[in-house]
């Protein structure tokens, strides 16, 4: 569960690590392109998060060379740039995803999880939270045997909440998560109240237990105690 | 009005007049002279008549070589007639017609008695002369006119020559792009022209450089000092022994780093329009634009209990623009008209050969009309708008030349988008 994260700003990068930690995964760091690039084949990394803002290189170089070695790895381009050219440009060159700074970290590992699911496992993982099993290939969650019936937003955020279970995610993470640009602010808060509050109504209707705990109006957090 | 029609337009004008003129007192010196010229033929005839009556006083010759016609009057011892030249209109028998003469009248002393003798010259000749002279003088002059107006074009053509091939440079010229350059001048205001165009033109691709530079670096330095506060807070979050206080701080620390991160990176898409950084234009469906951005909002839509009706044209709406500025164009028009709606409110999408009209229920502006589309300017009321969505929807307009208007009719705030003219 190795992750190798090439990022020169150290604060951000030392957040990325503690919050990746939380979450069980180990943690590799480079500050400049070319320690980055002498850690790219010093693992079998499970994803790298590449900047492309580097003070001595260029991170889509870095990219394309990481795709070049090992092809099962995920690649995430995390970058203050946000041109739609500069996405384009990084998806070619074979990266999976591309996060735009400044982003929440229970996103950064919601995108963690769905790219390591697309490049490892192929799609086919099952997650599986206490009574809970989400399929993300068929889209489908169950409780128990019992296949529960969910919008594509409700699905969405149960998967967003069960990737960042035990940690508390901001209700401003969760409207990015969901809606990005149309979300904006209006009243998307009333909206993420109104679907959690369905998908706890199906989910106990279905037989599960609460799992996700209001956290003093900040936002919510999705655990079995 | 085109250079060459103008200064063709003042050179004849202002020849035709002069020409005029000149042939005004050209016609009167030369009937001067004419005249002046017969008066010294009448005198000269005079000596002739003189010493003709000096030789018999009796009898004048019928004829008298040069001189037209005479005519000798006895006058009483006492009367005095001093020497007048004059013009008179007398019939000429042959043709029936009246002629003009020129006339020397005087008082002979030289007969038996005081005799009147007036001395006729007809004007005929000279008159003819001035006549042909005229006519000639206009044909040059409409010679002239005329090569006047060849030569001003094909000079002008020629002398400009370089003048509007610089104008087509500047008109291709592009900030983005190369300064403009232009050949060699030999005239020297052309040359002087040149060397401030291209100065010009280095200059304005060389801010608008370091403008984008500015903006792409701006950006930068803001986002990353934001995502640090923005991973601070989340991990500060997670913290075990954090009390509902302590939350409460950092959710408002967390909610205006959003914000500031929203209206940053606003505010460079609105600087990244201005300087025209978006080149990528396709053809773009606006049926399908909608139905893509109508879709992403109906969640927003139904919660508001809001009723959308789409009417689109049978024709194919085609807009040429870069997709990433349609997706931004459309989708801030149609939030804001979900937004500022009234619960259970309708909204009217309609599409024309050549526009888009979005109407939506809504109270009045709480601003001035004219305000609209200014940034920051936002209804207070209406939860977190960063009041930019509008001025964005303008700028993107207004850097393709499209027409955006307002109108509030029957309670209803409509805008108009013309995309085609």
């Amino acid at each position: 569960m190795q992750i190798l994260i090439v990022e020169d700003e150290d604060s951000l990068r030392e957040s990325m690590v503690s919050y990746l930690e939380m979450e069980g995964f180990k943690c590799e760091q480079a500050g400049n392109y070319h320690t980055g690039l002498c850690m790219l084949d010093q693992h079998d990394y499970l994803c790298m998060l590449i900047d492309l803002n580097l003070p001595d290189g260029d991170g889509l170089e870095l990219v394309k060379l990481a795709r070049e070695n090992q092809d099962d790895t995920g690649i995430i381009i995390i970058s203050a740039r946000s041109a739609l050219e500069e996405r384009v440009k990084g998806l070619e060159l074979g990266a999976d995803d591309y996060l735009v700074k400044p982003f929440h970290l229970s996103e950064l590992v919601a995108r963690i999880h769905s790219v390591v699911r697309r490049t490892r496992i192929r799609g086919a993982e099952i997650l599986k939270i206490g009574v809970i099993r989400v399929s993300p290939e068929e889209k489908q969650c169950f409780v128990e045997d019992q296949a529960v019936d969910l919008t594509r937003k409700e699905y969405d955020l149960l998967l967003y909440l069960m990737a960042n279970r035990n940690r508390v995610i901001t209700k401003e993470s969760i409207a990015d998560y969901l809606w990005g640009d149309y979300g904006g602010g209006y009243g998307s808060y009333d909206f993420i109240y109104t679907h959690l509050k369905n998908l706890r109504r199906k989910l106990e209707d279905a037989g599960s237990p609460d799992y996700i705990q209001n956290i003093y109006g900040v936002g919510y957090k999705f655990s079995l105690d | 009005m085109k250079l060459l029609t103008k200064t063709t337009l003042y050179i004849a004008t202002l020849s035709l007049f002069l020409f005029f003129l000149m042939g005004i007192i050209f016609f009167q010196v030369l009937k001067n002279l004419s005249q002046a010229d017969l008066n010294r033929e009448l005198s000269g005839l005079k000596e002739v008549v003189e010493s003709h009556l000096t030789q018999d006083p009796q009898h004048l010759p019928i004829r008298i070589v040069g001189i037209d016609s005479l005519s000798v009057q006895k006058v009483d011892a006492g009367h005095r007639q001093e020497e007048v030249f004059g013009d008179t209109l007398m019939l000429d028998a042959a043709s029936n017609q009246f002629r003009t003469y020129r006339y020397l009248m005087y008082q002979s002393a030289r007969g038996q008695g005081p005799l009147l003798v007036k001395i006729y010259k007809s004007t005929a000749p000279t008159d003819q002369l001035v006549e042909r002279v005229t006519l000639m003088m206009t044909i040059m002059v409409i010679c002239f006119l005329a090569g006047v107006f060849l030569l001003n074009r094909t000079v002008f053509a020629n002398l400009w020559k370089d003048f509007f091939k610089a104008l087509e440079k500047l008109k291709e010229f592009d900030t983005a792009k190369e300064p403009v350059v232009l050949g060699e001048q030999d005239i020297e205001e052309f040359a002087e022209l040149k060397d401030v165009l291209e100065k010009m033109t280095r200059q304005l691709s060389r801010d608008y450089r370091e403008l984008k530079e500015f903006t792409d670096h701006t950006t930068h330095e803001l986002q990353t000092p934001l995502a640090v506060i923005k991973s601070k807070t989340e991990l500060l979050i997670q913290s075990e022994n954090m009390g509902p206080g302590e939350m409460k701080l950092i959710q408002a620390i967390n909610a205006s780093t959003n914000q500031i991160s929203r209206l940053n990176s606003t505010l460079t898409l609105i600087t990244r329009i201005e300087n025209r950084q978006f080149t990528g234009v396709r053809e773009i469906d606006l049926a399908r634009l909608l139905d893509k951005h109508i879709e992403m909002l109906q969640e927003l839509v139904e919660l508001r209990g809001i009723e959308l009706k789409k009417t689109y044209s049978g024709v194919a709406n085609k807009i040429q623009m870069d997709p990433g500025l349609a997706d931004i164009l459309v989708t801030n028009l149609l939030k804001n008209a979900i937004v500022h709606n009234r619960e259970g409110g309708s909204i009217a999408v309609e599409t024309g050969p050549d526009r888009l009209i979005i109407r939506n229920d809504g109270a009045p502006l709480p601003f001035a009309e004219e305000d609209l589309f200014r940034r920051f300017i936002r209804d207070h009321g209406k939860g977190k708008g960063l009041g930019l969505g509008l001025s964005l929807v303008k700028k993107i307009c207004e850097s393709y030349g499209f027409l955006l208007e307002y109108a509030y009719k029957k309670e209803q705030h409509v805008f108009t988008l013309v995309y085609s003219f």
